[in-house]
């Protein structure tokens, strides 16, 4: 294969991760949740770590740790599952009435890909995101960060088998985490 | 600077039961508060296994103010205000780690882990050597407790000691310090506190969890979706159906809680069923703590409060929370969630995915308490609602002291709710205590335990 | 002269101050703003050799050997 025609494969690839991330935040804005929860891989790990503000030259402590700290989200599909579940109750007072929210996806990278561009089963992607969630009548909230996934195919799909999300906070600035990032 | 009020009696008035609105979100109520309340009581700062090094540090929080708690050389606990005492900048502004001094950015001075002043630029020379640096240390919480782990302080010298302001609270309180065996102490934090701001005034949360028994309706869709440890509902709710409820409050202290008590000879219901290896680790735990406590290992506690703001949930989950004043509209939440030092990492983790499913603003249950706590107190600020007192009436007159229950006499003043379902005897301890401290003008007056009513 | 980042002192490093003294580094708190040494020579007051202080900074106007 020349180089040419790897770029090829990778201007595809790209436009198709894109493509997959922005129907994934339709999804969640639509409130199309069930939908969304197809999306991810039955393993999948959703992980949020905390942050701590931390001297120079200390940074290995910035986060929170997978699987051995408290984190804001550390789980796996059953418990998004419940997320879901719990929202369609209709009775989940911080979801009721339904938030209004909107995902801004942006600075899509595939960082790697396995086995190669052309015939991927696996990719490394990293995004940046602004979600706005407006509540009730009044509040709003803006929040920002990154996530690094990991998709990879099952049966000509991409699914969502690892996200870590990375919010550039650190006292949370808003009072509940009901929605997906 | 007293505000000319009348609490005891007048805004809250526990012979009607009723509270004004007033006081979630006045202003100079507020500044009142900041004054009476958090420079007189004992407040929790954090858990000794966070600093169990010399030179390790903590950024906490008393009332409003930063704290740093931390170790020194001589591996003694102190906590300061995080502040230094020339211009005021912050002399630690990272969360937690280990240094040996406190350096303020802004002219250079330098605190040792004791708090003494032990750096001063040009001291020689800009000072002529006349600075009492003696003086200047940084300022330290007039008195400081270690109890089981956890680490308390107060500004107060007037104060009583930690174990006389908790009184037999204290035996409460051990429900979520000891060891789920029966020992004394062994807990431990896991790492990380969870930090948050919630749109309320701080009692709104601390009345719910010095016994709101009567929100349960709110939490019925976490119920419903089950992410309890045994697979269903949100918690392991059997020993409910088998004992009897309790509402147990101090009215001399301010603190309260929530309790479960077993029947004599009967064991714990299986709890934590989703997983073989920590329902096992904890049936065994169950048997340890009878041989090793007798008839008090009946006991589980539920949401408690150590006034004043201070809440504590002894095991599912396990949790401290502090709900930090941060205005009258705002309260910035920190959460602790502890475990026995010795359990089995596979029972740390266990718990550790469990506790924040649960509780912090990803926790299905807490997510809608926030909520109401959100609109109750944005509520509360109209000019006609706030002509309307709340009502907190609920089991008035109920209450037993010296209650006593197949064999097993719980101390405190006791609220049986097991057919009633709900009281709001808590609720009024809290604010009782509270419009106390708000009038009071010295522990003369709050201390009411060591001169008994003749 | 250039100005020193204290943080990249290690321990045993030799540094000058501006009144004539020659200093080794002991430990460095990594604060920036000081660190602890012990007096080799001190011209403006003798007794101050071989006792350990807290150096400030602007005190220090070089780096003369490093460990």
């Amino acid at each position: 294969m020349t180089d040419h025609g790897d770029d090829v494969a990778h201007l595809f690839l790209q436009q198709k991760i894109e493509s997959f991330l922005y129907w994934e935040a339709e999804l969640l804005d639509e409130r199309r949740y069930e939908e969304w929860l197809a999306l991810l891989d039955e393993d999948v790990r959703y992980w949020m770590p905390m942050r701590r503000n931390v001297k120079f030259g200390e940074l290995e402590r910035e986060f929170t740790r997978e699987g051995q700290d408290v984190n804001w989200f550390d789980e796996g599909k059953e418990t998004l599952t419940r997320r879901v579940q719990q929202i369609l109750t209709g009775v989940h007072w911080a979801e009721e009435p339904l938030s209004r929210i909107c995902h801004i996806v942006s600075n899509i990278q595939i960082l790697d890909v396995k086995p190669s561009a052309s015939a991927p089963s696996e990719v490394t992607v990293k995004s940046r995101f602004l979600i706005y969630r407006n509540r009730v009548e009044t509040e709003t909230d803006i929040l920002v960060g990154k996530r690094e996934d990991v998709l990879h195919r099952v049966d000509e799909q991409w699914k969502i088998r690892r996200r870590k999300i990375v919010l550039d906070q650190n006292v949370l600035q808003v009072k509940n985490l009901t929605f997906f990032f | 600077m007293a505000t000319g009020r009348r609490y005891r009696g007048g805004l809250v008035d526990l012979g009607t039961g009723l509270i004004s609105r007033e006081i979630f979100v006045n202003e100079e109520i507020y500044a009142e508060e900041l004054e009476r309340v958090f420079t007189r009581a004992w407040l929790f700062v954090g858990h000794e296994s966070q600093i169990a090094k010399p030179g390790d540090y903590f950024v906490s929080c008393m009332g409003e103010e930063s704290v740093i708690l931390c170790r020194d050389r001589e591996e003694r606990v102190h906590v300061f205000l995080n502040s230094c005492r020339h211009r005021g900048m912050k002399v630690c502004r990272y969360d937690e780690g280990n240094t040996p001094v406190f350096t303020c950015p802004y002219h250079g001075w330098s605190y040792a882990a004791d708090g003494k002043l032990v750096g001063v630029p040009y001291f020689r020379e800009a000072y002529h050597g006349k600075l009492d640096r003696s003086q200047l240390g940084l300022v330290e919480v007039a008195q400081l407790a270690t109890y089981k782990g956890s680490v308390w302080a107060t500004w107060d010298p007037n104060a009583p000691g930690f174990l006389e302001y908790l009184g037999e609270f204290r035996r409460y309180l051990d429900l979520t310090l000891d060891g789920w065996d029966g020992r004394d102490g062994g807990t431990e934090v896991l790492g990380g506190v969870q930090k948050w701001l919630i749109p309320c005034n701080w009692k709104f949360p601390a009345e719910n969890f010095s016994g709101d028994s009567y929100h349960n309706i709110s939490h019925r869709s976490v119920d419903m979706v089950g992410i309890g440890p045994s697979g269903s509902g949100r918690r392991d709710m059997r020993e409910r159906l088998l004992a009897r409820r309790l509402q147990i409050c101090f009215p001399e202290r301010g603190h309260q809680t929530g309790v479960y008590v077993l029947p004599k000879n009967q064991p714990t219901p299986p709890a934590y069923q989703q997983s073989p290896v920590v329902s096992e680790f904890f049936k065994q735990c169950e048997a340890e703590r009878r041989r090793r406590r007798g008839e008090w290992g009946r006991v589980t506690g539920s949401p408690g409060e150590v006034f004043p703001n201070t809440a504590l949930h002894p095991r599912q989950p396990r949790t401290f929370a502090v709900w930090h004043p941060r205005g009258p509209h705002q309260t910035e939440v920190w959460r602790w969630y502890l475990v026995d030092s010795e359990s089995p990492p596979d029972v740390k983790d266990f718990l550790r995915q469990y506790y924040i499913r649960y509780s912090g603003p990803a926790g299905l249950t807490e997510q809608d308490d926030m909520e109401n706590w959100n609109y109750a107190h944005a509520a509360s600020r109209g000019t006609i609602a706030r002509r309307y007192p709340y009502t907190y009436e609920q089991g008035m007159g109920f209450e037993v002291e010296n209650y006593e229950w197949d064999g097993l006499r719980l101390p405190g003043s006791v609220m049986d709710i097991t057919e009633a379902k709900s009281s709001e005897h808590n609720l009024r301890n809290l604010y009782r205590r509270w419009a106390e401290f708000m009038d009071a003008e010295g522990w003369d007056e709050l201390a009411t335990w060591r001169t008994p009513a003749s | 002269m250039s100005i020193v980042n204290l943080r990249h002192l290690q321990p045993g490093t030799r540094i000058g101050l501006s009144d004539g003294s020659t200093v080794e580094v002991v430990s460095n708190p990594l604060d920036g703003v000081w660190v602890f040494g012990r007096y080799l020579s001190a011209p403006r007051d003798a007794s101050l050799v071989g006792t350990e202080e807290m150096i400030f900074a602007q005190d220090i106007v070089e780096i003369r050997q490093t460990p």
